[in-house]
């Protein structure tokens, strides 16, 4: 009962007019950079993530996460109309997506897509209110020991999720967690990694990282494809036909429901579910051979149990401070730059606010449905702004904003090495997602281990003695064998679709 | 360019190879300020050196499947990625010279002139719009610091 007391002030908060404004502001930011073909929510969170920080800290996260859902709506314009996935989750939304738009139901499909993006969101978002004060709770009996456990499982099953080899995602893991550490160390204080130079003794920014590593290095990729306006499909029809609906009805269902609690479980990402999403809908069909060529139920399902996916990403996060995808990881490193610690405490210590941004994120889901519909032509016709004019400004808002984070010169130097190193690890397949991941959670990860072996005297047994860590232990095998068998039929899927391996999202 | 003789998995092992033992040495210099072999600002450097070591390791020795292998670009585009890269580095030397609107100008019309082919006048066109709006985002609402040059702006 508290749990809705909580999100009713959190309401009354958001529906002020500053907050509202805030709220529309970000869910169009990040749908107008979303809808830029190449440029994910990472991106997104990425590029504009520094100019949230003229934001008191509440309306800045409102705002980034606003920015989170706008770009992951804007993700299926692209798919949709272009037949350009943004990320490996948006793959089983083109599959039926660009049929459509190519037979001028192009407005359909991105009309259903953002219908069963809000429904699966709204469901998403109950989970949330429900399951995370609850986990929370239980995370409260959490000490570094469990907590150590839980982030050496988080990172294993993750490794496992990028879609390329096992060795060279660990290796990227370690790469980012071996950045994480460099400046003063936690324990005695003596800077790490340094080899007598002062700029590195105050260690990395981790924005600066994630703008090279999201924002420059996407410029640098376009420039070498070559990117060009693709014409897109025309627009006829804006909204979907009650038939369509109709047709739509179960499968957003399905999709949510499937996408939500496949979703909360470690191991399990969207693109996971929304490829189980997209070969369910197509196995429950009377026709199973419109798949493929135009059936809306093939953009209803996957897309819905993409953003419930998301959505129930955020409980983790929250709870538990544990980041399942690379724009939840930036989410992450937003919240550790406005003074928050996410996890269990995170509901006591600062209950208001985050409340107030899950209340937000119901009216952004409401907000992102009224105006990007009517929006659909406006969304469109940004996907036509040549690459010419796009890189420069990317560059320049990268660069400006990687040194207005803490004004140094030193942080800019970093976001356009790692610029180039982000070119060169896609370009050689070695994943960018378990660098972020480990890059944000290393330092946390490293106090759980040395604060459990002090408790422990250095006895490394602590960590199978206690029973809660010795419980996650256990259930850790469990969720690495389904994830494993997941993963390896998604990345069949995605080489049946594409043709091409890609980087989970 | 296309690498064949040395495979970019092999090239990445011998990569981190190397920086998993500038680890151990960063641990081992460590070692003395820790209170045990676990506990200290020693024992992570210590433990991902022993991990990008294995790891990078079974990299260089591992026979290669073809996946992952790919050229880099070529003639014009390696050009242009190049140029914009050095671009980027000469405009953080330059606005510590020019100041802030000088030197976001010349980077803005290089970069439209580079990424899009874009006549001079109208790259300078573009460039003095975003450098004026970069300019009320970043220095009127955000009031980030940037340095002040001899021209400053």
């Amino acid at each position: 009962m508290d749990t809705f007391v909580y999100l009713f002030n959190g309401l009354t908060e958001v529906l002020t007019p500053n907050n509202l404004l805030i709220v529309l502001i970000g869910s169009l930011l990040g749908t107008m950079v979303g809808v830029l073909p190449g440029l994910g929510p990472t991106s997104a969170i990425a590029i504009l993530l520094p100019l949230t920080a003229v934001l008191e800290p509440t309306q800045g996260i409102i705002m980034l996460a606003g920015i989170y859902y706008g770009a992951m709506y804007g993700g299926s314009t692209t798919a949709i109309l272009m037949n350009i996935p943004g990320e490996s989750s948006s793959v089983p939304t083109t599959l039926d997506g660009y049929p459509l738009a190519r037979q001028g139901r192009g407005g359909a499909a991105l009309g259903i897509a953002a219908i069963g993006s809000f429904i699966a969101g709204i469901i998403g978002l109950i989970g949330l209110v429900v399951f995370a004060p609850l986990l929370a709770d239980q995370a409260l009996k959490f000490g570094p020991p469990e907590y150590f456990i839980l982030m050496l499982i988080a990172f294993l099953v993750l490794f496992n999720l990028t879609g390329f080899s096992f060795v060279k995602s660990m290796l990227m893991g370690v790469l980012g967690f071996l950045v994480s550490l460099v400046g003063i160390g936690v324990s005695t204080g003596i800077p790490r990694f340094d080899f007598g130079w002062s700029a590195l003794a105050g260690g990395f920014e981790m924005i600066s990282i994630i703008i090279g590593l999201f924002a420059i290095s996407e410029v640098l990729k376009g420039l070498e494809e070559n990117r060009t306006t693709i014409k897109q499909e025309e627009i006829k029809s804006i909204y979907p036909t009650r038939a369509d609906l109709r047709q739509c009805a179960f499968p957003i269902l399905r999709g949510s429901i499937l996408g939500f609690f496949l979703g909360i479980l470690p191991g399990i990402s969207a693109t996971i579910t929304s490829f189980l999403s997209y070969d369910l809908e197509r196995k429950v069909s009377k026709r199973p051979e419109r798949f493929g060529k135009g059936a809306i139920e093939g953009v209803a399902g996957p897309e819905s149990a993409n953003n419930a996916t998301s959505s129930g990403g955020f409980i983790p996060l929250l709870s538990l401070g544990l980041p399942s995808s690379p724009p939840l990881a930036v989410l992450l490193a937003a919240l550790m730059i406005y003074g928050l610690t996410p996890g269990p405490v995170l509901f006591e210590q600062n209950s208001q606010m985050v409340w107030t941004v899950i209340a937000s994120m119901f009216v952004g889901n409401i907000i992102l449905l009224i105006l990007n519909l009517p929006l659909v032509g406006l969304w469109a016709k940004l996907t036509e702004v040549p690459f010419g004019i796009l890189g420069p400004i990317i560059l320049m808002i990268s660069i400006l904003g990687a040194y207005s984070v803490r004004n140094s010169m030193f942080d800019v130097i970093v976001a356009i090495l790692f610029g180039a190193l982000g070119y060169l690890f896609h370009k050689f397949h070695w994943p960018i997602i378990p660098f972020i991941l480990c890059l944000v959670l290393g330092p946390k990860m490293e106090s759980s281990f040395i604060q459990s072996l002090e408790i422990s005297s250095g006895n490394v047994m602590i960590f199978l003695e206690r029973p809660i860590s010795l419980t996650l232990l256990v259930l850790a095998v469990v969720l690495l064998s389904i994830s494993l068998f997941l993963m390896k039929r998604t990345r069949k899927r995605i080489v049946q679709e594409t043709g091409d391996h890609m980087e989970f999202s | 360019m296309t690498l064949t003789r040395f495979s970019p998995d092999k090239i990445g092992g011998a990569v981190c190879t190397i920086i998993g033992a500038v680890s151990l040495i960063e641990a081992l210099r460590l070692y003395p300020y820790g209170v045990g072999l676990l506990t200290g600002d020693h024992t992570f450097p210590g433990i991902l050196g022993v991990l990008l070591c294995i790891g990078g390791i079974f990299l260089l020795f591992k026979k290669s499947k073809g996946f992952g292998e790919a050229s880099m670009p070529k003639g014009k585009i390696r050009l242009k990625m190049l140029l914009s890269i050095m671009i980027l580095l000469i405009y953080c030397f330059l606005i510590g010279i020019l100041g802030y609107f000088l030197s976001t100008l010349a980077a803005f019309t290089c970069l439209f002139r580079l990424l899009g082919s874009y006549r001079w006048i109208i790259s300078l066109f573009f460039s003095a719009t975003l450098t004026a709006v970069l300019y009320g985002l970043f220095i009127v609402l955000l009031k980030t610091p940037f340095p002040g040059g001899s021209l400053f702006f």
